[in-house]
């Protein structure tokens, strides 16, 4: 009787989810079959139309442009912006969700309410600090608010997700006579690696696709990154659709192949294999 | 040997305080540079009358900040913000947690779904409005053919101020729903197999085991994902900005998409920074309540 | 386990190391190069800002300065800054906000560039420009549209954009109909096109300013041009009979038809006006001259369909109806140096109403504001646009760009309840005026 439930309620759950996958999928398997199309096709047979030829000229010209220096400068900045991000959330994290000391309930305070700062009234005084230092119109001035501005939420998920994390490992450290920076760097490190991965996917993500520093710190193309690639195809008046698309796929394929390797990371079990390790 | 004992704990309470320094040191250095200046600059800034590019500001005091409380602009625009951020909770956590248990019952073969489900996270704005402004238009859209199916007229979701609203949350929750998802499996990997082996030799299926077991232990990641949710959706400008600018009317002005028209559009920026600061202050303060409450039940509960 | 961990905080560290050494030499070695790391630049180099990111002008600015550059007495050389519309806007606000600003840049003059000039961004070039070949070459209105409070702050260089309707020849002969001459006209053969199930109108007006061309073309036939001039200068008010009759109308024709379903939700950007055209779902678009290059570069065979005629005049009205809304220079030039590097910028933008490279442009479908150009013009339609701005009394600058960009974003939006019939065109007016009062009491304080 009850597997029988559980098989109906099972099959239910599978077509739910396939019936998501759709709405997940759809938009962009339109954005893929879009940038396919010649410029006209797709104003006259509309969006959701099949591609009448497998048009490759889109992404011949989009990679025989600049697409390549765009990749490598946001390759830069997402991999140190990600590793000083992690790293640094990561040694916060620990105090606050471990250490009992009087600071830590304001600190985190403070770190919860400045995640509700506005990413847009961060941009002038962005810009006045890039310029001040001589990093403006370098893909370096965009990893110092890249980090900042994601630290407040990255701290707050990361100090969650430890708090979670059972204490009787460290107990048990502790015993073995474990110091307070060994025991972040061999114990907690590691039990945080879920928590990590899931600020790496969504941080990254974000980083990939930034815009507004991106376009207010650097000038000169040979410094920009990805997401303004997509400027070669927008004029004053209307924009080259499929040459956009074009660009937008190039630029997410590189995120999944990401993602595939990062949610290994999320896979069930970790503490489990952390406690008899 | 009771003062030694003191000594002790005091020397492990400094040490406590030394260590959680030097833990805390490289986020504090950057959040000051690059958070703390910039709020302080935009509460400056608001206390002037600016165009936000002159050489000369004229110093008005608390006026910019009474305007901003009489604003009915500002007020109907943190009420959208309001009905974005309870949809947003109601809607992209429960989604995002069903997915993440349908992936963590399925096991290692789900690796699939979780690459798919992912995919709208990845995509930029750019996209999602040039393709959700085709899908959704009256005329030959997507939702007026569904309409269409069921003997139903063209519908006009995003020009009709009732809707307009709804339909954007439904495209925000559509993309931030993979990331609620992502948010769960992690928590789903803080509760050891044993617990769940454990329950099901006892005989429990795995809806009871999601129901009584499972769902207990997440609450506290549950708890976290939503108070991320409220804050995201009370600062939420990037989609709203691409597909209505605001408009129809202001049915879908939004805090942050009001406070963008002041600064750069209108050349109000000591306006838009009383904005920008009415809407600092008022997310922290719903969400610093918002945890305490949430927090004061968890303890009431152990 | 250890051995793993260890290893990988020893390579987070060395990243972490590397990545602030890498930092730490590139600005120092930026430092030595000194390209482009400021917004005005250096001693000999002139940064100019611009819109060129597409292919199309980024050619016209790139061949301008290489004319400059061969041609030059001056050591300065000048560096192009493309940044796309959308976002173009927001730097240059941020960039001055820090009192930073390019040497030379573009703006689209009215509401915006006066507030460059007010805040000390914008130097006069007067003299500059009365001892040049400018004043011959370029057309009177396009420097009246660059002057503000009797100097001349910019160069205008780029399209004739004004506004009329563009037609499909082939819809109207399968239905008899003849190009109207009066609004009622217009509106006999929008409702012949509606009985057929055809939109007459197609339009996107996501953006608003799409929409705002009927309201201004509409207000204008009404009323001529003194209305709005009353209503900016406080002697009259946007509550006037032509707002009200611009506001009726829109109202009017969405109730009959004449504008495709859900129009404010659909995005001129993303080409969903035009779609309506290509698809002849739709058969008129009062739209901007600009519309002659994109459709040409969208399909050069469907141009061949395409006709073009001014907006027409009210039966029986005698308020002058070869009017024309639209600017006769869409962008313009401003600059924020001195003495001779100014002497430099200026010279640089006198190329692009050079012989060359008007030539130039002409082909690339752009129509620089210089005097003559129509005889250089081999499109039929530019040609006639051409012609009706000559025959034009005078001509309105858009509202948006024209008014102060606080009471341009309320017309904007009212204009665009009109169309959603949200409000009545009694409470758009009201909003309107409200706006440009607010606007006067201010600046009088």
């Amino acid at each position: 009787m009850n597997k029988v439930k559980s098989k109906v309620s099972w099959s239910v759950a599978w077509i739910l989810g396939i019936i998501w996958s759709i709405v997940a999928l759809l938009p962009f398997v339109f954005m893929v079959l879009n940038s396919f199309k010649e410029k006209f096709e797709l104003l006259t047979e509309g969006v959701f139309s099949i591609p009448k030829s497998f048009y490759l000229d889109n992404y011949k010209a989009v990679l025989s442009g600049n697409f390549f220096r765009f990749f490598f400068n946001s390759v830069i900045v997402l991999f140190v912006s990600l590793t000083i991000l992690l790293l640094i959330s990561a040694c916060a994290s620990y105090p606050l969700s471990r250490f009992q000391f009087k600071l830590a309930k304001p600190i985190y305070a403070i770190i919860v309410a400045c995640m509700s700062i506005p990413i847009h009234i961060t941009l002038i005084p962005v810009f006045k600090m890039s310029k001040n230092m001589g990093v403006y119109d370098s893909i370096w001035a965009l990893i110092g608010p890249y980090v900042a501005t994601a630290i407040p939420i990255s701290v707050f998920i990361l100090t969650s997700f430890m708090k979670e994390i059972p204490v009787e490992i460290e107990e048990a450290a502790q015993i073995d006579g474990c110091g307070r920076y060994q025991m972040f760097f061999r114990i907690m490190l590691p039990l945080a690696k879920p928590g990590l991965a899931t600020l790496a996917i969504y941080n990254g993500v974000n980083m990939w696709n930034e815009f507004s520093f991106a376009y207010t710190l650097t000038q000169s193309s040979a410094n920009r990154t990805l997401p303004l690639a997509v400027w070669e195809f927008q004029g004053q008046y209307s924009m080259n659709t499929p040459m956009v698309m074009a660009v937008l796929t190039l630029t997410v394929i590189p995120m999944i192949i990401l993602f595939i390797f990062a949610q290994d990371k999320l896979v069930k079990g970790m503490t489990a294999g952390a406690v008899k390790g | 040997m009771g003062k030694k004992e003191l000594s002790l704990t005091a020397k492990r309470k400094k040490d406590t305080r030394m260590a959680a320094f030097v833990f805390l040191l490289p986020i504090a250095i950057l959040m000051i540079v690059y958070i703390f200046y910039p709020i302080i600059d935009t509460f400056h800034t608001s206390l002037y009358k600016w165009n936000g590019i002159s050489a000369d500001k004229t110093m008005i005091g608390l006026k910019n900040w009474v305007k901003l409380a009489q604003d009915t602009s500002f007020w109907t625009a943190f009420k959208n913000n309001l009905i974005v951020m309870v949809l947003s909770i109601c809607i992209q956590i429960p989604i995002g947690l069903a997915l993440a248990t349908f992936i963590d019952f399925g096991g290692k073969k789900m690796t699939v779904f979780k690459v798919l489900w992912f995919i709208p996270l990845l995509m930029s704005s750019v996209a999602i409005g040039f393709l959700f402004s085709y899908a959704l238009a009256t005329n030959g859209g997507i939702f007026s053919a569904i309409s269409g199916l069921f003997g139903g007229g063209n519908i006009d979701l995003l020009g009709n101020p009732k809707t307009a609203l709804f339909t954007v949350i439904g495209v925000i929750a559509w993309q931030f729903t993979p990331f609620y998802m992502v948010y769960c499996m992690a928590a789903y990997t803080n509760l050891s197999t044993e617990v769940y082996e454990a329950a099901i030799i006892d005989g429990a299926s795995k809806g009871q085991y999601f129901w009584q077991v499972a769902l207990p232990l997440l609450a506290p990641s549950i708890k976290s994902a939503a108070i991320l949710s409220m804050v995201g959706s009370l600062k939420y400008f990037d989609l709203v900005y691409v597909m209505t600018g605001g408009g129809p009317g202001t049915s879908t002005e939004l805090m942050a998409t009001y406070m963008y028209k002041q600064s750069f559009v209108k050349f109000n920026m000591g306006y838009g920074s009383a904005v920008a600061g009415g809407m600092f202050i008022l997310i922290s303060l719903v969400s610093l309540i918002t945890m305490r409450i949430l927090n004061g039940k968890k303890k009431e509960a152990a | 386990m250890k051995k793993k961990t260890k290893s990988l905080i020893a390579l987070l560290l060395v990243t972490v190391m590397s990545a602030v050494m890498v930092v730490g030499c590139s600005s120092n070695g930026e430092s030595k190069e000194e390209t482009t790391d400021k917004t005005a630049g250096g001693d000999n180099e002139i940064v100019f800002w611009n819109i060129g990111t597409e292919e199309v002008d980024k050619a016209i600015y790139d061949k301008a300065i290489e004319m400059y550059h061969e041609s030059t007495d001056t050591e300065y050389t000048v560096t192009s800054v493309p940044v796309q519309n959308d976002t173009y806007k927001e730097k240059l606000v941020i960039a001055m906000s820090s009192g930073e600003c390019p040497d030379m840049y573009i703006n689209w003059s009215g509401g915006p560039m006066n507030e460059y000039i007010e805040s000390g961004f914008a130097q006069p070039i007067t003299e500059l420009f009365n001892n040049s070949e400018l004043p011959d070459r370029l057309l009177e209105a396009s420097v009246a549209q660059a002057t503000y409070k009797e100097d001349i702050y910019a160069v205008p260089f780029m399209n004739v954009s004004l506004s009329g309707i563009f037609y499909n020849k082939d819809m109207f002969k399968q239905y008899n109909l003849e190009v109207p001459t009066t609004i009622e006209e217009l509106e006999k053969v929008s409702d012949t096109f509606v009985e057929n199930g055809i939109t007459p109108f197609a339009l996107a007006n996501a953006p608003k300013w799409t929409g705002s061309m009927y309201f201004m073309n509409l207000a204008a036939r009404k009323g001529g041009l003194e209305p709005f001039a009353a209503a900016v200068d406080g002697s009259g008010s946007f509550e006037d009979e032509c707002f009200i009759y611009a506001g009726d109308k829109i109202l009017e024709w969405t109730e009959k038809g004449y504008f495709p379903e859900g129009v404010n939700s659909l995005s001129e950007d993303d080409g969903q006006a035009r779609q309506m055209l290509y698809q002849e779902t739709a058969a008129m678009d009062l739209i901007g001259s600009w519309y002659t290059g994109l459709i040409q570069q969208d399909s050069p065979e469907f141009y061949e369909k395409i006709g073009w005629f001014p907006f027409p005049g009210l039966e029986g009205s005698d308020v002058d109806s070869s009017i024309m809304i639209g600017t006769i220079g869409d962008n313009f030039i401003s600059f924020n140096c001195e003495d001779d590097k100014l002497a430099a910028a200026f010279e640089c933008a006198t190329k692009f109403s050079e012989d060359e490279m008007v030539d130039f442009m002409v082909e690339s479908g752009k129509v620089p504001p210089v005097k003559g150009v129509e005889d250089k013009l081999t499109d039929p339609i530019t040609k006639s646009i051409m012609e009706s701005a000559n025959n034009a009394s005078s001509t309105q600058l858009w509202y948006d760009q024209y008014l102060p960009p606080a009471v341009a974003q309320a017309h904007l939006d009212s204009s665009q309840e009109l169309f959603g019939g949200t409000i009545t065109s009694k409470e758009a007016a009201e909003q309107f005026q409200k706006a440009m009062e607010e606007y006067l009491s201010e600046s009088k304080e």
